[in-house]
C-alpha cells in the first residue's frame, strides 16, 4: 500500500511537468480515436514499446550509470520464450510472457554476477558481447528455429484474440501496450524513491564512497540489472505477439541494444521522463526521415545522415539530453 | 596434422591483420579514454580509399596506402577538432552514442556516394597471389603483406610512444591530461595527433585490406566489434597488448580449423556434424568474457 | 515571459504531434490498380533491389503502353482492358531486407495506400512476414523471386509464387550430377560415379541459406552421394579462410554454395587463394549470380556453375526474351538477370490475373489467380507457362516453372558469360569439367 502511494505520488514535479505529462497521457489514451495512419499507428506502437525499453534501461543506466549495451539478448528470451510455448503447445501470452521474464531474469543473475565486477568501458563491451554469445547460440539452436527464427501465423487465430494476443487491428495492441506503459511509468516512479533507487544514484555518484556507507554495491547492481531486464523481457513478449515473426538477427541484433540505450540518453538518463521523450522525438523522427527520403532514388541512406547529425549534435552538446536542456532553460530562469 | 598447420599459421595471419586494425583504436583509447564506434568505418573509407586510388590512376592499390595514410590522418584530426572534442566533455555514455552516431553518419555518407555493391580490386601485385609453403599451408599474399605491415607498425608505435619526446608528451597526456597541461604539453594538440595517427593506421589497413576483401559501406561494424574485443582483451590502452590480444583472437577464429582436426585423426564422424563455424565469434566474446572476468583489467592493461 | 516559453514549448508539441496525422487515405483515381511493390531498395541487396524495380517497372510500362511488335498479350493493349484500359501503379517500397520492417510496410501499403495487391520481395525471410500481412488482410500477393520452398507449404490463401524453388533447383543440379556419369552432358564423356562421389556444402544460415542446407542433404541421399561435410556460415563474415579450409579438409569433388552478395565474392576469392581443387563449383543464384559477381572476379569464375531462371543465353532460344532484354538494356544498360526476369515475370502474371478477373475485389483476384494459366510464349523466362497449383502440399506455388544451370565460360569478347548446360536439351556450350582449379 505504502508502495502503490509512492508511486502514484509525482508531488516532486514542478506544475508544468505534470500538466505537460497529464496532458500527453489524455493524448495517449485519446489517440486511436482521432483519424490517423496505420503508419502512425504503427510509429505510436514503435514509441511506446521504446518507451518501456527505455524505462527498464534507465534503472540500471540512468539511475545507476551503468552503461549497459546488452539488453537486446533480454528482448530475445522474452520474445522466444512467448513465441515457442504459444506454436508448441499453444500457451497464451498471459502465462508465457511472466515465464519469460523469469528465464530472462535468471540469465541476467548468472551472467550479472560476473559481469559487475567489470567496470567502465570493459563493462560495456562485456554487455555487447554477452548479447552477441546469446545471439549466436540462438542461431544454431534448432528447437527455437535457429538463424531462421519463429514464425506465429495470426491466421490460424481468431482475431481479436485477448488470451494470446493476436490482434488484426493494431488499437488492440496500442492498447495494451499502453496499459502496460502506465504501468511501467508507475513503477519505475515508485522504484527512483525507493530504497534500491537511492543506493543506485549514490553508488553513480560515488561508488567508493557508496561502499564505505554499508551499500553492497554489487548486489544493487545486480538487483536493478534484473529489474530493467523484467521490463525488456516484457516488451519481447508483447514483440513477438505484434511482429509475429522473430530471428535472433533481427530480435536479438546490437543495433536494437544500441537503439535502447540511444532513445533513453538522447531524453535523458537518469530523469523519469527522459526515456519517453527520447523515444517520442527520436521514434517519428527515424520513421518519418525514412518515409520522407528512403527510397528517393539517388539519396540512398539521406534519412540516416540527419538522423546521424542530430545524434551527434546532442550527444556533443548536451549529453544530458534533451531533458537537459529543459533543465537548463529552467535554471537560467530561475537565476 | 595439415590442417593443424595450416590453421596455426592462419590464426596468427590473421590475427596479425586484426591487430593492425585494432592498433589505431588502442592508440585513441590510450590517449584519451574513449571507445570509437566508428574504427571500422575509417577502415571502409580506407579501403575505398585504397579502390579508387587505383581505380583512377591505374596504378598499383598498394600504391594508394600513403594517400590512404593522409586522408586517414586528416580525417581523423577533423573528426577531432569538428566533434570529438566537445564530446570529450559528457560522460562516458554520450561519448559511446555519439561515436555511433558518427559510424552511422560515415557509413550512410559512404551508401551515398558509392553506392551498396561490393567493389573488388582487380590488378595489383597482391591480388589473387598465395604462396604454397607445403605442408597444406597456403598463404594469400595480402594477408602475408597486411601482417607484416602489422608488425612495423606496432614497432613503430611502440618506438613512438616509448622513445620520442611526442611519444613522452603522448604518454603523460594520457596518463594525467590536466598534469600534462600544466607542464606545458598542448594536450589539445596530442589528442588530435592521437586521432590522426589512430585514423592513419586504420586507414592503411584498409588500404591493404581491399587487395583481398570486396569491400561495401557495411563492412565496418564486424571489424569494430572484433577490434573492440582485442583492445579490450590486450587492456585498453596496451599497444602491445592490443598485440597479443590480435593473435588470441585470430588463433579462436580458426577453432573450427582445429575442430576438423580432430574429427579426422580420431575419424569420430559425430563431430563432423558440430557447426563449428557458426561458433567462430561467439568463440572470441566468450573468451573476451571469461578473461574479463579473471582479469578485469585485460591481459596488459593498467587502465580503467 | 514564462508563461509564452510555456505555450510555445506546448504548441511545438503539438506540432510534432500533428505530423502523425498524415491524410488517412488518398483519394483513389479511376482507373488505376494501385499494386504495392517492396524491394530491398536500400541496405545490403539494394544492387538486387535496383534491378528488380527495373524489371518489375518495365513490365508495368509494357503493361500500361501498346507495343505492337512484342508478342505479349499484355503489350497489346494499354492498360489492363476488362478493367476500362485501367493503368497498373506501381509503388515502391524499401524494406531492407530487414523481415520486421517488411510487415510494417505490408500494412501501410494495404492500410494507407489502399493497394489493390502486392508483389515483393526477394529475401525469402521478409516474403513470410509480407506474406503472412497480406493472408490477414485478405490481399493478394504474388511473390517473383523469394525461393526458399517453405514458403508455400503454409496454407496461405493469398499467396502465388511464380518462380520455382529451391527443391527444383537443387534437384536440377543432382539431374545434373547423374547426367555426368551417364555422359549426357554436352562435351563431357561419361564418368564413372566414384569421380564425383563427394560432396560438400556451405550455406549462408538464414531462412534461405539453411533450408537449402538441409535440401542437399536430403537429396544426396536420395541420390546416393555422399556429404561429407555441411556447414553454415554467417553472410556478414569478417574472413571465410577457417571456412574454406574445413571445406578443402573434407576433399569433395564437388563443392555446394548458397550465398549472397558479398560472401559468395569473397568465398570464391578465398577458394581461389587457398588454391582449392574441387572438380565442380556450384553456387545456388543469389551471389553467384549477380552482375558484381562477375565484373569483381573476372576470369577467377570460369567453369562456376550457377543455377537461375533466366541468363542472356536464353535469348538465343527465345525471340520475346530478346526483344524485352534489349527494352531493359536500354532502359539499365544491364543485360535481364535472373532478379530482374523474375520481377518482371512477376508483374506480367498480376496483369494477366487482373485482366482474367475483371475486377479489383480480392475474390475475384483470388479466383483468377488460382484458375489462370499463362502460356509458355508469353514470357521471358523459359518455362512451359504460369499455372498456380491449388491444392496438396504446396499451394499457390506454379507448376510449370523450370530451372537453368549455367556456367561461366570465356565469351568471343574475353568477357565472362554464362552458357546453359542444364537442362542439357537447351545447352548452349561444351561443359568445362573438370574445373581449372585455381
Amino acid at each position: 500500500m505504502e508502495a502503490l502511494k509512492h508511486a502514484i505520488d509525482f508531488s516532486d514535479f514542478p506544475r508544468v511537468d505534470l500538466f505537460v505529462a497529464g496532458s500527453v497521457a489524455l493524448f495517449l489514451v485519446l489517440f486511436p480515436f482521432f483519424p490517423h495512419s496505420s503508419f502512425a499507428m504503427a510509429t505510436m506502437i514503435q514509441f511506446l514499446m521504446f518507451s518501456l525499453y527505455g524505462m527498464g534501461w534507465n534503472t540500471i543506466g540512468g539511475y545507476g550509470g551503468q552503461v549497459d549495451l546488452g539488453k537486446a539478448q533480454y528482448v530475445g528470451i522474452g520474445a522466444f520464450t512467448t513465441a515457442v510455448m504459444l506454436i508448441r503447445w499453444d500457451i497464451p501470452f498471459w502465462i508465457s510472457m511472466p515465464i519469460g521474464m523469469l528465464l530472462a531474469v535468471t540469465w541476467s543473475f548468472i551472467i550479472g554476477y560476473p559481469l559487475f565486477r567489470l567496470t567502465g568501458h570493459y563493462f560495456a563491451i562485456a554487455t555487447i558481447a554477452t548479447s552477441l554469445i546469446l545471439k549466436d547460440l540462438f542461431e544454431v539452436w534448432e528447437f527455437v528455429g535457429a538463424a531462421r527464427g519463429l514464425e506465429i501465423l495470426p491466421f490460424k487465430y481468431q482475431s481479436p484474440d485477448f488470451l494470446r494476443l493476436i490482434f488484426k487491428e493494431d488499437v488492440y495492441y496500442y492498447y495494451i501496450l499502453l496499459g502496460f506503459f502506465f504501468i511501467g511509468l508507475l513503477y519505475v516512479n515508485w522504484f527512483r524513491k525507493s530504497r534500491l533507487g537511492f543506493y543506485l544514484r549514490s553508488i553513480k555518484d560515488n561508488e567508493d564512497v557508496a561502499r564505505s556507507l554499508g551499500i553492497n554495491v554489487h548486489w544493487a547492481k545486480i538487483k536493478t540489472y534484473a529489474i530493467a531486464t523484467a521490463f525488456v523481457s516484457l516488451v519481447g513478449s508483447f514483440h513477438a505477439c505484434y511482429i509475429k515473426n522473430i530471428e535472433p538477427e533481427d530480435t536479438m541484433s546490437l543495433d536494437l541494444s544500441i537503439l535502447i540505450a540511444l532513445m533513453a540518453m538522447l531524453g535523458g538518463a537518469g530523469s523519469l521522463w527522459g526515456p519517453i521523450i527520447g523515444a517520442g522525438i527520436l521514434l517519428p523522427l527515424k520513421s518519418y526521415l525514412k518515409e520522407w527520403f528512403g527510397a528517393k532514388a539517388g539519396l540512398v541512406g539521406i534519412d540516416l545522415i540527419i538522423y546521424a547529425l542530430i545524434i551527434m549534435l546532442i550527444s556533443a552538446f548536451e549529453p544530458r539530453g534533451i531533458w537537459g536542456i529543459i533543465e537548463k532553460i529552467r535554471q537560467r530562469r530561475r537565476r | 596434422m595439415d590442417i593443424l598447420f595450416s590453421s596455426i599459421i592462419a590464426g596468427l595471419l590473421f590475427g596479425m591483420v586484426l591487430a593492425l586494425v585494432s592498433l589505431g583504436l588502442t592508440i585513441i583509447f590510450g590517449v584519451m579514454d574513449i571507445v570509437n564506434f566508428a574504427h571500422g568505418e575509417f577502415l571502409m573509407i580506407g579501403m575505398y580509399t585504397g579502390l579508387l586510388t587505383s581505380q583512377v590512376t591505374g596504378m598499383d592499390p598498394l600504391l594508394g596506402l600513403p594517400v590512404a595514410a593522409a586522408i586517414g590522418f586528416g580525417l581523423g584530426v577533423l573528426c577531432y577538432y569538428g566533434f570529438i572534442r566537445y564530446l570529450l566533455r559528457g560522460p562516458m555514455l554520450a561519448q559511446l552514442l555519439g561515436t555511433f552516431g558518427l559510424m552511422l553518419f560515415l557509413r550512410n555518407s559512404a551508401l551515398l556516394v558509392f553506392g551498396s555493391e561490393d567493389r573488388v580490386v582487380h590488378h595489383g601485385v597482391l591480388v589473387g597471389k598465395s604462396f604454397d609453403l607445403g605442408m597444406g599451408v597456403i598463404i594469400p599474399a595480402t594477408k602475408l603483406a597486411a601482417a607484416g605491415l602489422s608488425v612495423a607498425a606496432f614497432l613503430a608505435t611502440w618506438l613512438l610512444m616509448n622513445r620520442s619526446r611526442i611519444g613522452k608528451a603522448l604518454t603523460a597526456t594520457s596518463l594525467d591530461a590536466q598534469g600534462a597541461r600544466y607542464m606545458g604539453i598542448p594536450t589539445e594538440k596530442m589528442n588530435a595527433l592521437a586521432w590522426g595517427v589512430g585514423g592513419g593506421t586504420v586507414t592503411i589497413a584498409g588500404a591493404v585490406l581491399v587487395n583481398f576483401w570486396p569491400v561495401n559501406p557495411f563492412v565496418g561494424l564486424l571489424f569494430t566489434m572484433i577490434a573492440f574485443t582485442i583492445v579490450a582483451l590486450g587492456g585498453f590502452g596496451s599497444v602491445p597488448g592490443a598485440f597479443f590480444a590480435g593473435l588470441v583472437v585470430g588463433l579462436i577464429t580458426e577453432i573450427p580449423g582445429f575442430w576438423d582436426f580432430f574429427t579426422y585423426t580420431f575419424d569420430a564422424d559425430w563431430m563432423l556434424n558440430v557447426p563449428m563455424t557458426s561458433f567462430k565469434y561467439m568463440m572470441v566474446y566468450v573468451t573476451y568474457f571469461v578473461i574479463m572476468v579473471i582479469r578485469p583489467r585485460g591481459l596488459f592493461g593498467w587502465k580503467h | 515571459m514564462k508563461s509564452m516559453i510555456r505555450i510555445n514549448v506546448i504548441f511545438l508539441c503539438l506540432l510534432m504531434l500533428a505530423g502523425l496525422f498524415g491524410p488517412t487515405s488518398a483519394v483513389a483515381a479511376d482507373k488505376v490498380i494501385k499494386i504495392g511493390v517492396i524491394y530491398p531498395l536500400t541496405g545490403g541487396a539494394a544492387a538486387a533491389g535496383r534491378e528488380l524495380r527495373a524489371g518489375a517497372e518495365l513490365a508495368a510500362e509494357i503493361a500500361n503502353g501498346v507495343f505492337a511488335d512484342l508478342p505479349m498479350s499484355m503489350a497489346k493493349n494499354e492498360g489492363v482492358k476488362s478493367l476500362g484500359g485501367a493503368r497498373i501503379e506501381l509503388i515502391f517500397k524499401d524494406h531492407e531486407g530487414n523481415p520486421t520492417l517488411g510487415a510494417d510496410l505490408a500494412k501501410k501499403l494495404i492500410l494507407d495506400d489502399k493497394v489493390d495487391g502486392i508483389l515483393g520481395s526477394y529475401h525469402s525471410s521478409v516474403t513470410k512476414t509480407v506474406s503472412a500481412v497480406a493472408e490477414q488482410y485478405g490481399v493478394p500477393m504474388i511473390n517473383g523471386s523469394s525461393t526458399s520452398p517453405a514458403l508455400t507449404k503454409r496454407g496461405l490463401k493469398w499467396f502465388w509464387r511464380t518462380t520455382p524453388h529451391d527443391r527444383w533447383f537443387t534437384k536440377d543440379l543432382f539431374e545434373l550430377l547423374v547426367g555426368l556419369t551417364e555422359g549426357k552432358v554436352q562435351g563431357v564423356k561419361a564418368i564413372s560415379k566414384e569421380e564425383i562421389m563427394n560432396l560438400a556444402s556451405a550455406c549462408e544460415k538464414t531462412e534461405w541459406g539453411s533450408h537449402v542446407s538441409g535440401l542437399i542433404d536430403a537429396l544426396a541421399k536420395e541420390y546416393g552421394f555422399k556429404l561429407k561435410k555441411s556447414l553454415l556460415y554467417a553472410a556478414k563474415s569478417t574472413d571465410l579462410s577457417s571456412e574454406v579450409r574445413s571445406l578443402k579438409a573434407a576433399k569433395p569433388d564437388v563443392m555446394l554454395f548458397a550465398s549472397y552478395a558479398s560472401d559468395a565474392i569473397l568465398m570464391v576469392k578465398t577458394l581461389q587463394a587457398q588454391k582449392s581443387q574441387a572438380k565442380i563449383i556450384w553456387g545456388q543464384d543469389a551471389g553467384f549470380e549477380k552482375p558484381e559477381f562477375r565484373d569483381t572476379l573476372g576470369d577467377a569464375i570460369e567453369g562456376i556453375l550457377t543455377r537461375t531462371v533466366f541468363l542472356p543465353k536464353v535469348v538465343e532460344i527465345k525471340k520475346l526474351a530478346g526483344q524485352v532484354n534489349a527494352m531493359y538494356k536500354a532502359k539499365t544498360g544491364n543485360d535481364l538477370g535472373g532478379a530482374s526476369a523474375r520481377a518482371f515475370t512477376g508483374l506480367q502474371t498480376w496483369v494477366h490475373v487482373l485482366e482474367e478477373a475483371g475486377s479489383t475485389k480480392p475474390a475475384d483476384i483470388q479466383k483468377a489467380a488460382n484458375s489462370i494459366k499463362i502460356s509458355g510464349d508469353e514470357l521471358v523466362v523459359p518455362w512451359s507457362g504460369i499455372q498456380f497449383s491449388t491444392s496438396g502440399e504446396e499451394i499457390g506455388q506454379n507448376v510449370l516453372g523450370s530451372g537453368l544451370i549455367g556456367q561461366y565460360q570465356k565469351q568471343a569478347d574475353g568477357t565472362m558469360g554464362l552458357e546453359i548446360v542444364y537442362p542439357f536439351d537447351v545447352s548452349s556450350a561444351d561443359m568445362i569439367f573438370p574445373l581449372a582449379g585455381f
